[in-house]
């Protein structure tokens, strides 16, 4: 990174007012949640048989969502805290982009699960009357948590820029200035302020890590502990946490090309940046290809009956074009782009990072999905319906209006609180200048 | 005009004359209806009957079929016991009812007939059963010995039958254990048979009963009795649930003491650093307002 000054750094990270094209991204955003909330009220309104949810397939492209929602959120901890841990510094003007993707990933998974009830108006009484057996309670305390350890992990980091915010009162206006002020007015640079927020990031980077691993093993067992074929594994919690590495990475990447295309930030998120997440993604895939592997290869070589039937599905069946587009689109293609140094450029490695994301909602899709459409124990005389499963129109629209609502929440970040670190880069940079 | 008309009726007689040709190839099956009776603990009677018919070289059950039972004769509607239906095993069951025990003590000798009606795949079927009255009654005598006498009327008087083989046992899941290693016993002049019950360890209910059981199977003359009697000569079975014990599996509330400690001091933990750090932020808004 070249030196900059101080008041260049903070002129450059300041939040900016959307133009021209995030007018457009907005209003884009906004009418698909719209469309999602008005699928969501016919499904309210009418339950449950809105949708193509039967006997069979009860878990479908909500629970998809929900497991595609928590994966994504973990680069949180990996960026946040594995790599501050480890002592890597390149990772700075990412921390604040990966914690953003897990709150509102975090906080939409908690949504589209409610989504998913029939009668979410019983939702309390999960907590009421909840059975802790269930990996369904572990589900709901872990989330919970994770999502308050991540509010606190974006909190803590952001006090200094507040401060540095706030000195902007004009260009701010009334609202952000009042945000500001009820946010981080008692924050005056005092270095036992310092001491006390590194202590309490050093905390949460240290306690995020079982807690996120422990978010994904956990959804892991919803699946891995219902006797079904394609779930009856016990590779399920390192197969699921490696996967949820490797598309929160491939977020990351997105973002990182969006955020300094868009508010020009080549200065800070730099090609370097790119070259090294870039490797990082290819670590994850080759972990994921591995796990694949395993969870794929040990059951084909078996071949029991029942888990022939799944398998077949996925590898020449009717799943087999949705199969092979997300191991090719999550994994292989984004290794083959990215294990080039040409391809950890940051176009190249932005089509790989969208390619990750697209292949691993789909991968999600078929790790709930086809499993269910084969039970061990079929109905007697089931209806041709059930036997198959396709969305509705409301369904793709609530789901769709998730990932909008998800996208919303980390667009309204961006124009509200710098998107890099000002601070920290400040302090980098000054580290750099005296090396 | 008349030509055009005499090719439309040929045209008709053409199209009518495969279905015409089908339906007559359509052959009824012939169906044999086996009547069966029950003497139940000298208690109550009843009939079965089985339809059966030649499908393919091979005997098939008939369900299905609509079958009527008579006693003595069907000549007279008056003797209609009662109509029945045969199941997916080809079986229709009736007991025979008490407006039927005029005709039943007329004779020591009881005729049963049973007869269903033409179907669209069968013929009408009749089935006839001839029985001699007889009943048996179980009892048992010091060391658990198992006594069953066997009588029949001849007659008014209920006469001793021997020759008779006679079954022995425990009521078992339906079917009938051996009180010990004899299958059968013949009945002997007085019309008795004795049996030693070897099941010392044979598991009876809460109180340790068990059901004996005397049994005369599809005998030509005087086809199927049964006399059971209650004894304490089993093992007492204590019912054993884990409804309330404390396990993965078990209902709300009935959690695994282990896990229950692991997963409360899991989330305590983690939770006192969240309210810890919530603590900090508010040692830091003090530093502020100082």
């Amino acid at each position: 990174m070249e030196k900059l000054a101080e008041n260049k750094i903070i002129e450059d990270l300041l939040p900016q007012k959307f133009g021209k094209q995030g007018q457009i991204w907005v209003a884009c955003l906004l009418a698909v949640c719209a469309l999602g909330f008005y699928a969501y009220c016919r499904q309210l309104y009418y339950g449950l048989e809105v949708t193509a949810l039967r006997d069979y397939a009860s878990w479908g492209i909500y629970i998809s969502n929900f497991v595609f929602f928590v994966a994504i959120s973990l680069v949180g901890s990996l960026i946040t805290a594995v790599l501050r841990l480890t002592d890597v510094h390149w990772s700075t003007p990412l921390t604040r982009i990966a914690e953003i993707i897990a709150v509102s990933a975090i906080a939409f998974a908690g949504l589209i699960i409610i989504v998913d009830m029939g009668r979410p108006d019983r939702f309390y009484n999960l907590f009421l009357h909840g059975r802790l057996q269930s990996p369904i309670i572990w589900d709901v305390i872990v989330i919970t948590t994770y999502l308050f350890i991540s509010l606190l992990l974006l909190y803590f980091p952001l006090l200094p820029d507040l401060k540095i915010m706030m000195g902007f009162k004009e260009r701010n206006g009334k609202f952000l200035q009042k945000l500001y002020e009820f946010l981080g007015s008692f924050w005056k640079n005092k270095p036992e302020q310092f001491k006390i927020t590194d202590k309490a990031i050093n905390i949460l980077s240290i306690t995020i890590i079982p807690v996120a691993f422990a978010i994904h093993t956990v959804t892991s067992w919803l699946f891995a502990t219902t006797y079904r074929p394609g779930w009856d594994s016990t590779n399920f919690g390192a197969y699921f946490i490696s996967g949820a590495f490797l598309v929160g990475a491939g977020g990351v990447l997105i973002a990182m090309y969006v955020f300094r295309s868009h508010y020009k930030l080549e200065k800070y998120i730099t090609d370097d940046h790119f070259d090294k997440m870039g490797k990082v993604v290819v670590l994850l895939a080759l972990i994921y290809l591995y796990f694949n592997i395993n969870e794929f290869l040990v059951p084909a070589f078996k071949m029991k009956k029942a888990e022939e039937e799944h398998l077949m599905g996925l590898f020449t069946g009717e799943f087999s074009p949705i199969f092979w587009f997300a191991i090719s689109t999550s994994m292989l293609i984004p290794i083959v782009i990215l294990i080039f140094k040409k391809g950890r450029k940051p176009k190249l490695a932005f089509i790989a990072g969208i390619l990750v994301v697209v292949g691993s909602w789909f991968k999600r899709f078929l790790i709930v999905t086809p499993t269910l459409l084969h039970p061990f124990l079929p109905m007697h005389d089931v209806p041709k319906s059930y036997t198959t499963y396709f969305p509705t129109w409301e369904e793709w629209a609530i789901a769709g209006g998730s990932l909008a609502g998800a996208l919303l929440v980390i667009t309204f970040f961006a124009r509200i609180f710098p998107i890099i670190p000002i601070h920290e880069t400040i302090i980098e940079t000054e580290h750099h200048e005296k090396a | 005009m008349r030509k055009h008309k005499l090719i439309q009726l040929i045209v008709l007689v053409i199209a009518l004359v495969p279905g015409i040709l089908m339906a007559q190839a359509v052959e009824k099956n012939s169906l044999s209806l086996n009547l069966k009776y029950y003497n139940d603990n000298n208690v109550t009677h009843h009939l079965l009957v089985q339809a059966k018919s030649k499908i393919d070289g091979k005997f098939q059950q008939i369900p299905n079929i609509p079958v009527q039972f008579y006693i003595t004769s069907d000549a007279d509607k008056a003797n209609l016991l009662g109509k029945g239906v045969t199941n997916e095993k080809g079986e229709a069951l009736i007991e025979i009812p008490p407006a039927a025990k005029a005709e039943w003590l007329k004779s020591p000798n009881q005729n049963f007939v049973v007869v269903s009606t033409a179907t669209k795949k069968f013929d009408e079927g009749r089935g006839e059963l001839a029985v001699t009255k007889a009943k048996i009654k179980v009892d048992t005598a010091e060391g658990r010995i198992i006594n069953a006498k066997l009588v029949a009327l001849v007659d008014t008087t209920w006469t001793p039958i021997a020759g008779v083989d006679v079954i022995v046992g425990v009521k078992r899941l339906g079917g009938i254990l051996n009180a010990n290693e004899t299958q059968t016993y013949p009945t002997d002049s007085s019309g008795s048979v004795t049996a030693e019950f070897k099941r010392d360890s044979l598991p009876g209910d809460q109180k340790g009963n068990i059901v004996l059981v005397a049994s005369v199977v599809d005998n030509e003359t005087y086809g199927n009795l049964t006399s059971q009697l209650v004894v304490p000569w089993g093992t007492k079975s204590v019912y054993m649930t884990n409804f309330d014990h404390r396990t993965l599996f078990a209902r709300r509330g009935h959690s695994p003491i282990w896990l229950e400690i692991l997963a409360y001091a899991i989330v305590v933990a983690v939770w006192s650093v969240i309210i810890f750090l919530l603590v900090q932020i508010k040692n830091i808004k003090k530093l502020g307002v100082e």
